[in-house]
């Protein structure tokens, strides 16, 4: 059959960053180094409220179950106990979530282990755990949902009988979302691109069905909320990335005007995704309302976070067209997301999974759809990678299968493959903006996968992560103050959760400026002053909160040589500012302190200004705005493989991020190489696992994470500049891309090494050395 | 019921200086340290001395503090994170270079771990990187991927060297 000749693709003009900067882009101490290293930065953990009451909170041990009765009159007659809360106290609070608001505060119908049933408030800890001892409920266990299998069976209970509260967002071309699409589903989300006729240019279509296991974040500080809180209003320290739009939720949940409502944002002790919407917060809320707005403490233990929130396992069924030489012409794929018991943000990781299938490279045809499937476990919900790692995972096996069947080699068919820089990702979206290939490359040669000989028992391989980032349709604001001495502050609602945002953006203003970074100071964060943004997540601080940072940067120094211009009688076009001095053309140096003074006398003044920054909304993109940046992560992996207990070792790790353009260089292979090794653990060993609907290692000794031991000998990151970020002074952001390819890429050494394919994580060593022995079998 | 209220009375050292305690024998050094003694840096996690989140020094040795009940520290030298700058704020060498190598990203097992750098380089100054990975991986991390911690601790034993001192 002969193939139709591929179109050029449409090449897109990207933006190419310029030469070095001051500031920016250099080895600097992170901002908030000296608070960290001296145990002195403060998080929500650290927040004391005089006659501050502390909660705990009563869980189900049943997986599906109508609470029948709650019988908490021993609870409240404990001394020391100050409130209690059941059911019935917070029938009147809507249900929450991020589209599909199914998440009751507390419920009547528990729907996974660990599901909250009663919470109380007491003087100090020990007390409210004797409190929940004393605490009656009467349990009708119902018939539960195992998994996505037993949840799509017709015959299985349906969760939800009645369609909560939701809405479908609008998208463009080619996507579109479905409510309830079927039996204990919640959401749908579905993309097509092309015509389906390129089926009919196929040599060889495969389908393949892979498995993605499920992880806990595992952030070391909990969830954790402090409130204080009546009828009127509320007033919350949270450890949350994204304060407005828990706000936004928790005015939805206890129908309250946004304004009523002041969150206040420390550092957080690790996000990864999990920590949006709320979490500890309602309980806190309502207990504090219910003790007359006395502050209230709510600290999840480990065991808790465990069985409150997770990653989404999935399956996933990819079928794909090739012709015989390994071009790729149609991609058919339906992801199922485990989604837990509550929608929580689920639809809109069925969204980032169904529109990542594409991976990077070219189609002519795609035909993805993601569905929301709930069950009885933990809910799943925002998790570094968000729907991108469970699609890559899939899209990287089944190029590698492709590759195994032809006879071609895995690096040369994704080499053939790739989407060209500038090459819109699919019709109506924005261009790829790294060099596929040359990272490719890159990374292979770090470990010499194209010289590599060939030893039994070892093997090397390659893969690539591609998503998009920088948020959907997503505004960011900010605002710069500078006083009359010359000292700075940024005021934006960037999360500081160890990726080094804040004092990013601090390197930006400086570099705008013309100051050192040490005279910026990043203002706390609350709700009431501080300017308004979605969120941080989504590897989108540096991107768009940064250039909402810059712009305000800039409309401040413009400001300020305007004003400096009018004072000198001098044209503003001629002045630049550096170290809070005016610098004219001609060399003169005019220091702003006694110019401002001579004008505003000694009590001073501050210059401010604001910035904004945005996608522009397009029908044409499917997701209503085309994407900010794309974010590759290229990994190269070298294994050696016992086959007679299938354990793997994996010698080299070599990850690569294209950072556009560095604005912290430890910053950013600090988030290469962690996200790197979550995919490390979730590749080897890492999982929540779940007997049914039974949590088996849910607590912090039988959870196994990555240690410091389980790094390969040889593991190292290589962060790239290729310089078309649309971000600041060309940058992009990084955080979630190494992710994605690590387990693929071991995956892939495994093949070369046994010819063992594994399409299920984590390849345990029982995995891999079945897989081994069927390999062997077959030859 | 018994709610462990019998009290009892402990004296050890924090940081340097000598403190008495009185306070019920199921106290944990965790909670004593943070409720009583403002040491904030010594953070809660797992409170099950896994994550190591609560490292502290205990007569050189690295303890998770959430196990560790006070009274088990009776007549011992006990070291937090709070006690590694100098008074006018000087950062230890282990602090500089942890700063200096990116060892930290959120911050919340930082403390531990310059603990157990601590306790690391005055039992072995010139620890192997072997050694050092060895040690670390009695800490958990979810956000460095270690190896920056690693380069850090290398780092903090070339500074210490440099600064003559064994602190």
């Amino acid at each position: 059959m002969t193939a139709t000749p591929t179109e050029q693709p449409e090449i897109l003009p990207l933006p190419t960053a310029s030469a070095e900067h001051r500031v920016t882009g250099r080895d600097e101490p992170r901002a908030d180094s000296v608070a960290k290293v001296t145990g002195k930065a403060s998080y929500t953990t650290d927040v004391r409220r005089p006659g501050m009451l502390h909660a705990k909170v009563l869980r189900s041990p049943h997986a599906h179950a109508r609470v029948l009765r709650v019988d908490a009159a021993r609870a409240r007659a404990l001394p020391g106990v100050r409130a209690v809360l059941t059911p019935g106290d917070v029938a009147g609070l809507r249900p929450h979530g991020a589209m599909v608001k199914d998440q009751p505060v507390l419920t009547d119908t528990v729907r996974h282990v660990g599901d909250p049933v009663a919470a109380v408030a007491a003087v100090d800890e020990r007390t409210a755990i004797a409190a929940l001892d004393l605490i009656e409920v009467e349990y009708q266990v119902l018939t539960a949902v195992t998994g996505i299998d037993d949840a799509l069976d017709p015959a299985s209970p349906e969760l939800f009988p009645e369609a909560p509260a939701g809405a479908v967002p609008s998208y463009g071309d080619g996507a579109s979302g479905v409510l309830r699409p079927g039996h204990n589903q919640s959401y749908e989300f579905r993309y097509t691109t092309g015509s389906p006729s390129a089926w009919a240019d196929c040599d060889h279509v495969f389908e393949d069905t892979f498995w993605f296991s499920r992880m806990n974040h595992h952030h070391l500080e909990p969830f954790i909320a402090v409130a204080e809180a009546t009828d009127d209003g509320i007033e919350l320290w949270t450890a949350n990335q994204a304060p407005f739009q828990l706000r936004k939720e928790l005015s939805w949940v206890y129908d309250l005007p946004e304004n009523s409502i002041r969150i206040h944002s420390a550092f957080v002790g690790g996000g990864f995704g999990a920590k949006h919407n709320p979490k500890a917060d309602p309980i806190a809320i309502s207990l504090s309302r219910l003790a007359g707005g006395k502050p209230v403490r709510y600290a999840m233990t480990t065991e808790e976070v465990f069985l409150t929130l997770s990653q989404h396992a999935a399956r996933l069924v990819f079928t794909t067209g090739v012709t015989a030489d390994g071009t790729f012409v149609a991609r058919r794929a339906r992801v199922h997301l485990d989604a837990g018991a509550y929608s929580e943000l689920s639809p809109l990781v069925c969204e980032k999974a169904g529109y990542r299938t594409p991976g990077a490279y070219r189609w002519r045809f795609i035909d993805s759809a993601a569905s929301a499937v709930l069950t009885n476990t933990v809910p799943a919900g925002a998790f570094r990678g968000f729907g991108g790692t469970q699609v890559t995972w899939a899209s990287e096996r089944q190029v590698d299968l492709i590759a195994q069947r032809l006879g071609l080699d895995p690096y040369e068919l994704r080499m053939k493959n790739f989407k060209e820089l500038g090459e819109p990702y699919v019709p109506g979206e924005s261009g790829i903006d790294s060099d596929l290939r040359e990272g490719l490359r890159l990374v292979a040669d770090a470990i010499g996968y194209r010289t590599r000989e060939r030893t039994p028992n070892r093997g090397m391989g390659v893969a690539v992560g591609l998503k998009d980032g920088g948020g959907v349709n997503k505004p960011a604001q900010a605002r710069v103050k500078v006083t009359a001495k010359g000292d700075v502050f940024v005021s934006s609602a960037m999360i500081e959760m160890g990726q080094g945002g804040q004092s990013a953006m601090g390197q930006i203003v400086a570099e705008v400026l013309g100051c050192p970074r040490e005279r910026v100071v990043y203002a706390p964060i609350d709700t009431h002053n501080t300017p308004y943004d979605q969120g941080t997540n989504a590897s989108s601080g540096i991107t768009v909160h940064g250039s909402a940072v810059k712009r305000a940067a800039e409309k401040v120094r413009r400001d300020v040589l305007d004003w400096a211009a009018g004072q000198l009688g001098r044209d503003p076009g001629e002045l630049t500012l550096r170290d809070w001095t005016v610098r004219t053309a001609d060399g003169q140096r005019h220091p702003l302190p006694p110019l401002i003074a001579g004008v505003f006398g000694n009590l001073g003044y501050e210059f401010s200004a604001d910035g904004f920054a945005k996608a522009r909304n397009s029908h044409r993109a499917p997701l209503e705005a085309p994407c900010v940046f794309w974010e590759t992560g290229w990994a190269a992996a070298e294994v050696a493989v016992d086959p007679d207990t299938g354990q793997v070792t994996v010698l080299q790790l070599v990850v690569s991020g294209d950072a556009g353009k560095v604005i912290n260089r430890l910053a950013a292979r600090g988030q290469d190489e962690g996200a790197a090794v979550f995919g490390l653990g979730q590749a080897l060993f890492e999982e929540l696992r779940y007997d049914g609907t039974t949590p088996v290692n849910a607590e912090a000794l039988a959870y196994r994470v990555p240690l410091a031991e389980d790094l390969p000998l040889r593991f190292s990151s290589i962060t790239q500049e290729q310089g078309h970020g649309a971000g600041p002074f060309g940058a992009k952001g990084l955080g979630e891309g190494t992710m994605l390819p690590v387990a693929p890429a071991i995956a892939q050494a495994i093949a070369d090494a046994t010819g063992a394919q594994l399409t299920r994580l984590p390849m345990t060593p029982e995995r891999v050395y079945r897989a081994v022995q069927a390999a062997r079998d077959h030859r | 019921m018994s709610d462990g209220r019998t009290e009892v009375t402990i004296s050890y050292t924090l940081n340097g200086s000598a403190v008495t305690d009185t306070a019920p024998a199921s106290r944990t050094l965790l909670e004593q340290l943070r409720e009583q003694h403002d040491c904030q840096g010594v953070n809660a996690s797992c409170e099950r001395a896994v994550c190591g989140a609560c490292t502290v020094l205990v007569d050189d040795v690295p303890v998770a503090a959430c196990a560790t009940f006070l009274y088990d520290v009776d007549g011992a030298r006990v070291e937090t994170v709070e006690g590694l700058a100098a008074d006018d704020g000087t950062l230890a060498p282990q602090q500089r270079a942890f700063v200096e190598c990116g060892g930290f990203q959120c911050g919340y097992c930082t403390s531990g771990m310059l603990m157990l750098a601590t306790g690391l380089l005055r039992a072995q100054p010139r620890p192997a990187r072997a050694e050092i990975r060895a040690w670390v991986s009695s800490n958990t991390c979810r956000c460095t991927g270690y190896e920056m911690i690693l380069e850090s601790i290398e780092r903090a034993a070339v500074l210490a060297a440099e600064a003559g001192e064994p602190r």
